[in-house]
């Protein structure tokens, strides 16, 4: 069995992709892997990708022509799991993808378009709680400042809501996993970059302030449930404790 | 700075708090980009922000502009004859709050509600002050749902609308008489009138954008032979043939019995919803204080509350069965085409003759299965008089209502899943919109095995006594009710002991019936991913 090692990103898994197709076109025969995210296996030839812009283009040119829109967006939010399988479930469902077109997406008794579903499907919950629940606090400088520890790389998901929503305000959302950050200059496009935990913290520390409206926030939170209807299970089920390290009105 | 943070904070409390009875906090409907040079957005599945202590969904900056009334509704606690603390906004401390908890990602926008405070039209005055300094003032693009007062001006009332993204006036109870009895200031005509004068201006402003006349509803919904939301029977009752007619302002859809329906029950007629005389349109004065900007042309163009108009009815304060409450429910749905009607457990606040006691517990699980039903109606292409019936009037309180539609109504099973039309698939226990939907897309490319279904959303525990797949059923049990009831009661019970122990519940599944239409983010997505690749 051979076994390609990609990078883990967008861009190192549509390579791997490429690769592994050019090698083994349609059938399976090779597996995908991530660096650093594998366990070594005995009998297997390992083969590790450079990631590569051309090919990873090509790769995500023809999903979207051959396949559909909407499988591109599929695979996609896939990528951005955090699920070791995923290079090799959207190298499978590809193959499918590739020989059924855009019918492959009501394939669901395919168990190659089902995996990817789920990672999909999980990955775009996640990115739409983070929708819910981020909260932005407003820095001494006026800068909207959001931090988040999120499972998926749901900032890629997240952060064009926020462009479209505040196209003129200056904002960051922090993912303090992955140590990656959204950032948005008013009027302008959003752009990521990876951001070192220090340095988001002393940028925290150079403009943090007491937000005035936060206090207000809470006050309305504490005053809109209501004590006949008391619940904290549901609370508990809707808004999983986990989430709440970051929310204004847990703090 | 500080002491007006102080005074602010204290208006929050007494106006968030009065204000949190009212059930509809959903910020959907509504489609809008963002713009440069304004804030907000819009998306039609709508957004939570938080979770209140009660477990129920925050979405909206939900407050009162004034506590002050000069009612005296029965169960309200802001009625004139209860000595609480009053409070009032100006219009721009509202907007205020909107935007800054809105920048915050707080809260999708605004739901404004309020007392009446000198007159109606007075008060709806104020209410429109506020919507729109926050679109014209602050260009908000976000979410504002806003109560019509009844008794208002048309005048201010047509503004208002062309302003805000939804608007509610709440019917509060089901009968002319229950309204009789505890508000009495209040009549069914003057709650009506409003209703069916937002209904008109939104139908009217729908069809001049080339919209059909309703509203949109869910995947399938319009088609479904026996549903409640066709067009062709709306455009019946518009073209006049039951004597009704867009312009004349008020005007009656004739409760009737179209379609037997799937159950082949005789129609029954809905209950008194009558309508006020027709008043020619225009009529009334332009309202007190003159405080209508004259209107802007180019700016947006947008139909009239484009989220469209919603109500809440309160459970439990009066005598009314659920079979009335659901009649009720449908009638407004049909002649009202309203997008949303909400179900509000009655809470004892006020020690009233007239009223179940206070401190008595609120009816939680009965206005859950009034939501359930709502559901049937609104996603399954039920009808209320096949879910309930004179003789039995009230909802099961170990079942809920669709496995007790199918219980009593086993000569529709076993349904074949690889064969069934999409509406027969809807109605199986353990079908939900979505799995239905997936099911009606994945069985044309080839069979399907009952481990499949559960991979596409169905519960089998609850649809294995209702299907068959390939002629075949997954355990061999027979079709026989009680045999069937005693099955589905045991996976019910679970779920309502914890609703009678404040367990959780869902107020409705929102991932899988709430965005029907599109998984979450997708749209955005493909913005990203263009930037991205
Ligand atoms: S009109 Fe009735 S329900 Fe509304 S605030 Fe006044 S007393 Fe309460």
């Amino acid at each position: 069995m051979r076994i390609f090692l990609c990078e883990d990103s967008l861009e190192g898994i549509f390579t791997g992709i490429y690769d592994a197709w050019a090698q083994d076109p349609g059938h399976g025969h090779v597996r995908l892997s991530l660096k650093d995210q594998y366990e070594p296996e005995l009998f297997a030839e390992y083969e590790e990708i450079e990631p590569d812009d051309g090919k990873s283009e090509k790769v995500a040119r023809s999903i979207q022509r051959k396949i559909s829109g909407e499988a591109f967006r599929v695979v996609c939010r896939a990528a951005f799991s955090a699920r070791p399988e995923r290079a090799d479930a959207i190298y499978r469902f590809l193959i499918e993808g590739f020989r059924y077109g855009g019918r492959v997406l009501r394939l669901l008794q395919e168990p190659a378009v089902a995996e990817v579903f789920a990672l999909s499907r999980k990955v775009a919950n996640e990115a739409h709680q983070y929708l819910e629940f981020i909260r932005f606090e407003q820095l001494a400088n006026g800068v909207l400042f959001a931090s988040i520890s999120p499972k998926s790389r749901v900032i890629m998901l997240v952060a064009p809501h926020f462009a479209d929503r505040f196209p003129d305000e200056n904002w960051v959302i922090y993912d303090d996993v992955r140590e990656e950050a959204a950032i948005h200059g008013a009027g302008e496009d959003w752009i990521t970059a990876k951001i070192p935990k220090d340095q988001a913290d002393a940028f925290l520390e150079a403009y943090g302030s007491s937000d005035h409206y936060e206090d207000l926030w809470k006050t309305f939170f504490h005053s809109i449930g209501i004590r006949e209807r008391e619940n904290p299970n549901c609370q508990r089920n809707f808004l999983p404790v986990w989430y709440r390290k970051h929310m204004t009105e847990f703090l | 700075m500080r002491s007006g943070f102080v005074e602010l904070e204290e208006k929050l409390r007494i106006l968030s708090d009065a204000a949190k009875y009212d059930v509809a906090c959903t910020s959907s409907g509504v489609d809008r980009a963002g713009k440069k040079g304004s804030i907000g957005n819009s998306m039609a599945a709508g957004i939570c922000h938080s979770f209140a202590s009660d477990g129920r969904c925050i979405s909206l900056l939900k407050i009162l502009l004034t506590n002050h009334c000069i009612y005296d509704c029965k169960y309200c606690l802001n009625r004139r004859s209860n000595d609480v603390k009053r409070a009032a906004f100006t219009p721009d401390e509202v907007c205020t709050l909107t935007i800054e908890f809105y920048r915050r990602n707080h809260i999708e926008g605004l739901f404004l509600s309020s007392g009446v405070f000198r007159s109606p039209t007075y008060t709806m005055e104020q209410i429109y002050e506020v919507v729109w300094k926050l679109r014209r003032v602050h260009r908000f693009r976000g979410y504002v749902h806003v109560k019509a007062i009844p008794g208002a001006d048309d005048a201010v009332l047509d503004e208002v609308g062309l302003l805000a993204d939804r608007m509610s006036v709440n019917l509060e109870l089901p009968t002319a008489d229950s309204l009789r009895t505890l508000a009495p200031h209040k009549n069914r005509d003057s709650i009506l009138k409003p209703m069916s004068r937002i209904r008109n201006q939104i139908a009217a402003s729908r069809q001049s954008m080339g919209q059909t006349a309703r509203l949109e509803r869910a995947w399938g919904v319009k088609g479904m032979s026996n549903g409640l939301f066709t067009e062709d029977e709306y455009q019946r009752r518009l073209e006049g043939e039951d004597g009704f007619r867009l312009e004349g302002g008020g005007g009656v859809f004739i409760p009737g019995g179209s379609g037997s329906g799937i159950a082949g029950g005789s129609p029954v007629s809905e209950p008194g919803i009558g309508m006020p005389e027709p008043e020619p349109w225009g009529a009334g004065s332009r309202g007190g204080t003159g405080v209508l900007r004259p209107p802007e042309r180019g700016l947006d163009i947008r139909t009239f509350a484009p989220a469209g108009q919603s109500t809440q009815m309160i459970v439990g304060a009066t005598p009314e069965s659920d079979y009335h409450m659901m009649m009720v429910t449908q009638a407004l749905y049909r002649q009202y085409d309203l997008k949303r009607v909400f179900f509000s457990a009655y809470i004892g606040l006020n020690e009233d003759a007239a009223l179940p006691a206070p401190g008595s517990p609120p009816p939680l699980l009965r206005e859950h299965r009034l939501y359930q039903a709502d559901w049937l109606l609104r996603f399954y292409g039920f009808r209320a008089e096949e879910l309930l019936s004179e003789e039995r009037p009230n909802f099961n309180v170990l079942l809920d209502p669709k496995c007790e539609w199918a219980v009593r109504h086993l000569e529709y099973f076993p349904v074949e899943v690889m064969s069934a039309d999409y509406e027969m698939l809807l109605r199986v226990p353990g079908i939900g919109a979505k799995s239905a939907r997936r099911i009606y897309n994945a069985r044309r490319f080839g069979s399907l095995d009952f481990p499949d279904l559960k991979r596409m959303g169905v519960v089998l525990k609850r649809a294995h006594y209702f299907i068959t797949l390939g002629g075949k059923q997954m355990f061999p049990v027979r079709l026989e009710e009680n045999r069937i009831t005693a099955g589905l009661i045991d996976d019910n019970r679970k779920k309502n002991w914890e609703l009678s122990h404040g367990e959780c519940y869902r107020q409705l599944n929102l991932f899988d019936d709430m965005k029907l239409q599109e998984a979450p983010g997708a749209e955005d997505f493909q913005k990203a991913a263009a930037g991205q690749l």
